[in-house]
């Protein structure tokens, strides 16, 4: 398969100008040179195939949006080379701006004051969509996505969740051939993020758009991308099959057993204790192939089970587990 | 309690402050404007009264200078100034970021999205007071009159509107802007008035630096045939070139400027 984005040692650093307060201030910051610089992205490399729908996940602050901005063409990098479908986005801004879709979860393309059909027809004549084109892409996007009803609305009437679609469905009226999402699912509810997750597969598969998405919700990755990259402190630290990064990063989920009566110590095979409050006790479990069932057949006799909850290791669980090996496998000094 | 009580005052003045920076100063701007026009024309009109001519313009001179002004003002600000002051705040909350992955160019895109319907009040304005002022000059007209008369107009629009852009667009590089205009509407305030009444310093600055003298001092001063200073013979041809030169210039620093963005982070 041939490469569409290409990253060879990316790196991005921002200079921070001081500033000094005050109307002089102002002046004095124009006239000093004072600045401070920040590595938001450290020699990063990666490859992504047409078709891909890959995850870059990673904590706050890691470098997700700066590394979306460079693929767009907002940004320059500061070092290293980054194609995207052949061009160097920066240089080739608005050739490149016509293949791709992008979208920004906490920032709207759409116009707040008028109804969501207004964008999409002045989306129409920005890249030049052939009315035809236009008209069957918007029918079927927003009927997959249930926008029909909102579409003669004001967007500032829409809910965080109906606005989240029609930005989607917005960024790929065109027919682009990668879609950038920049954390698309913060803020949404569950029923909204569920949407927005089987929807975003579904492009995947059907349309064959290829899908970058941030995100620091594991499950976004889970269920969208089956190819992860990870960043954190700028750099990238996994770059592989989502399905075996939690074996490949040995992080457990949790287990907790809440009892109505306390039945005593109770170690098992499936899941390791780690704290016994009597009736509540937690376990980890440390084998991806290990499912509840096997838990509860191990226990038995579940009469004086009250509650069960299974947790997902979180990103900085998940991060901290992979540091924690790494650091284990390095060569004593 | 005492603290929180001095605290207070200060909470409502960062508040106010920030109310300021946004919606309220745009009709504080706006008032400010009708004043200062009014004001102005009225202080020209006393001095003008009072000692017959200003530095050689008599009194239906100067209004066709501030005329000619007002109008080439609006021409220039209506495609750049509301539009341009927003850019600090597109920056900020990433609006920018937006129209920088669509095929077109965010200048044109703001620019145009934004193309303020009030200036076709000062427009308006400035033409009926234009239509006057020509009536009441002695003109010599002729066609190649006419035609310098339109040609430096545009250029005066194309001078005011490449300086909003050029104090705009700083705010690419270091996320701020808006305090600048201040500077500007000062040496704006300077530039409807004949440019031979400043000291040399300023009338050097207005024909540099900040080239505001090409607003309307320069070329109506060379269509009354009135002497410039500095310029001399030059003002003629340069009146006309310093629109062109300072878009062209605005134009180079937005490319250089959008090179060097860098978001407002986050
Ligand atoms: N324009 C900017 N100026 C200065 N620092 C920035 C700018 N943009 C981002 N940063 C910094 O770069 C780092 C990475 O930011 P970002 O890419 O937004 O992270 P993420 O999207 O993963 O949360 C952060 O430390 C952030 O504060
Ligand atoms: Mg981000």
């Amino acid at each position: 398969m041939a490469q569409i984005i290409e990253a060879r040692a990316v790196s991005k650093r921002f200079r921070q100008h001081r500033r000094f307060p005050g109307f002089l201030g102002a002046l004095k910051t124009l006239v000093t040179a004072e600045y401070t610089e920040i590595e938001a992205v450290t020699d990063v490399s990666f490859a992504i195939a047409q078709g891909e729908a890959v995850g870059y996940l990673g904590p706050n602050g890691a470098g997700k949006s700066t590394m979306i901005k460079m693929m767009t063409g907002i940004l320059v990098p500061s070092a290293g080379d980054l194609t995207v479908l052949g061009r160097v986005p920066h240089r080739e801004r608005q050739a490149n701006a016509r293949e791709i879709g992008v979208v920004f979860g906490q920032r709207s393309q759409l116009w707040w004051d008028l109804p969501v059909r207004d964008s999409f027809e002045l989306h129409r004549e920005i890249y030049g969509i052939p009315r035809p084109r236009f008209d069957e892409n918007l029918k079927s996007l927003s009927s997959l996505l249930d926008l029909e009803p909102f579409l003669e609305r004001a967007v500032r009437q829409l809910s965080l969740g109906q606005r989240m679609r029609a930005e989607i469905v917005m960024a790929l009226l065109h027919d682009p051939k990668i879609l950038f999402l920049d954390e698309p699912t913060i803020g949404l509810d569950v029923v909204a993020k569920d949407a927005v997750r089987k929807f975003l597969s579904r492009v995947n598969r059907e349309r064959g758009t290829t899908i970058i998405l941030t995100t620091h919700d594991l499950q976004d990755i889970e269920e969208i991308c089956p190819r992860l990259i990870m960043v954190d402190h700028s750099r990238l630290i996994f770059d592989g099959e989502t399905a075996k990064l939690r074996t490949a990063l040995g992080s457990a989920r949790r287990l907790m057993l809440e009892f109505a009566a306390d039945p005593g110590p109770l170690e098992l095979k499936s899941a390791r204790l780690t704290s016994d409050d009597g009736l509540r006790k937690h376990y980890l479990l440390e084998r991806d192939d290990i499912s509840l069932v096997h838990v509860l057949d191990e226990i038995g006799d579940t009469t004086a089970l009250k509650d069960i909850s299974i947790e997902e290791p979180n990103i900085e669980e998940v991060i901290r587990t992979f540091y924690q090996r790494r650091n284990a496998e390095l060569p004593p000094r | 309690m005492l603290r929180t009580l001095r605290i207070l005052p200060r909470l409502a003045l960062m508040y106010l402050r920030s109310q300021l920076e946004y919606r309220g100063a745009f009709w504080i701007d706006r008032v400010a404007q009708v004043i200062t026009y009014a004001s102005s024309f009225a202080v020209i009109w006393i001095l003008a009264d009072r000692f017959g001519t200003i530095a050689g313009w008599n009194w239906s001179e100067l209004a066709l200078l501030f005329s000619f002004h007002l109008l080439g003002y609006s021409l220039g600000a209506c495609m750049s100034f509301t539009q341009m002051r927003q850019l600090e705040e597109a920056v900020r909350l990433g609006t920018l970021d937006t129209l920088l992955t669509k095929p077109i160019s965010p200048w044109a895109y703001m620019v145009f999205s934004g193309l303020n319907p009030g200036y076709t009040g000062h427009a308006l304005l400035g033409i009926v007071m234009m239509g006057w002022a020509l009536s009441i000059v002695a003109v010599p007209w002729s066609i190649g009159w006419v035609a310098y008369f339109l040609a430096s107009l545009i250029s005066a629009a194309m001078v005011t509107g490449a300086v909003l852009t050029m104090i705009g667009a700083t705010a690419l590089i270091w996320t701020r802007s808006n305090h600048l205009y201040s500077l500007f509407f000062g040496f704006w305030e300077l530039s409807r008035y004949p440019i031979n009444i400043f000291p040399t310093a300023i009338q050097a600055t207005m024909l540099s630096f900040v080239p505001l003298g090409f607003m309307a001092a320069v070329p109506v001063a060379v269509l009354l045939g009135k002497p410039v200073p500095i310029l001399g013979d030059w003002a003629g041809p340069a009146a006309l070139l310093a629109g062109p030169f300072f878009v062209a210039l605005a134009m180079w620093q937005w490319r250089y400027a959008l090179d060097r963005y860098q978001g407002a982070g986050g």
